[in-house]
């Protein structure tokens, strides 16, 4: 009797009050929460290592995109209703305003999305990759930084992603949106 | 190396934000929402049967503690800075103003807290209690609908409370800091 499920339902917050909360400073840009499945959810601290790399990939990427398309680091993404996560990098179609006006970036704007784990790998690996394939994001790359690999998803499908592949330092990746753009690995672990 | 070991979390509110999403217009009117342990809790849907134990016992109390202390209905205990619960009801010790102005209702000030649990039951039992235990909230009655039976625990301690009664209809459950307040329970099962 007593040993059943708990009736506990935690109050899901939708995209619309996660941003509210922000506005009236309840959340900080400094707190680092995203919203995930209506929940908020602190995101794992910053090491060392992996603003290293988060470095050497903002380089890469912004040498591969210039002009192109625009990099944005460690900004919020609206997936939907419920979901607004901070991928370490979007990358979105380029837009003259750079997304400064009008409608939010959203997942049809996305080239590439990066994550860099550390302790979080198990997260992005399984909370938040079903939902960038979810949301249609045609290339997802999850850094290892524990393992130094680069794990590449492609083709969503449903919450999965029909291809992954795996890279190691120093390789060049052609995106799958603009293969004519290549990504340099060179500096994906600079220490 | 990497000195990040910490995986992701759910973000836990305080009471200022809570406070803040509130006056923010972040809740609907609609929301019966507490904050348990950091969390937004959606409350569980007021049914009929638990309405009226509710009013039963709303009403037997108000008689019982006219002049001696303050029936507190569906109102915030701010037990924490992460934790304000709205237990059913709280028997509050008096205060002039009734509590308007001033510190909110915190444990020192609570006498009993009661719930009345159908569908909420495990909540009640395996969230709730440990913390108004650990707050040191001196009694606590659990009414339990589908069995028609009272848990009456007293002397917090640690995440539960060292006594537990049990109270069927026809009996008469009193408070233990207060002798003198008690409810009859034939009036609240009927």
């Amino acid at each position: 009797m007593d040993d059943g499920a708990i009736a506990l339902a935690r109050h899901k917050l939708d995209a619309d009050e996660f941003y509210r909360m922000a506005v009236a400073g309840i959340l900080r840009r400094q707190d680092r929460v995203e919203l995930i499945d209506g929940d908020l959810i602190d995101m794992a601290p910053i090491g060392q290592g992996h603003e290293a790399t988060v470095a050497g990939l903002n380089e890469a990427l912004v040498v591969a995109y210039a002009g192109r398309a625009i990099v944005w680091p460690q900004n919020s993404l609206r997936l939907n209703r419920l979901n607004v996560p901070q991928p370490n990098f979007t990358v979105l179609r380029r837009r003259a305003d750079f997304y400064a006006t009008g409608e939010r970036a959203s997942p049809a704007n996305v080239l590439l999305l990066v994550e860099v784990a550390d302790s979080s790998l198990d997260f992005d690996r399984t909370v938040k990759l079903p939902l960038y394939a979810r949301s249609g994001i045609a290339d997802s790359w999850i850094v290892d930084l524990k393992g130094r690999t680069l794990f590449v998803h492609r083709r969503p499908a449903g919450d999965r992603y029909g291809e992954m592949t795996t890279h190691q330092a120093g390789e060049r990746i052609a995106l799958a949106l603009e293969p004519e753009i290549v990504v340099s690995l060179d500096l994906m672990f600079p220490g | 190396m990497d000195d990040a070991g910490i995986a992701p979390a759910r973000h836990r509110l305080n009471v200022e934000d809570f406070y803040r999403m509130a006056e923010a217009g972040i809740f609907g009117e609609d929301d019966r929402i507490e904050l348990i342990d950091g969390d937004l809790i959606d409350m569980a849907p007021i049914g009929q049967a638990h309405a009226g134990i509710v009013n039963a016992l709303a009403n037997a109390l108000y008689k019982a503690c006219e002049g001696k202390a303050i029936v507190s209905a569906q109102n915030p205990i701010r037990l924490d800075r992460a934790s304000e619960p709205q237990p059913d009801l709280a028997v509050l010790r008096p205060r002039a103003d009734f509590y308007a102005t001033g510190e909110p209702p915190g444990p020192d000030d609570v006498l009993l807290l009661v719930e009345v649990a159908d569908t909420s039951l495990n909540f009640d039992r395996v969230v709730k209690l440990p913390l108004y235990a650990r707050a040191g909230i001196a009694e606590l009655w659990i009414f339990d609908i589908k069995r028609r039976v009272v848990d009456a625990f007293k002397g917090p301690s640690g995440n539960g409370y060292a006594e537990t009664i049990t109270y069927r209809a026809g009996e008469t459950v009193g408070l233990a800091c207060a002798p003198d307040i008690a409810v009859k329970l034939n009036l609240v099962f009927g």
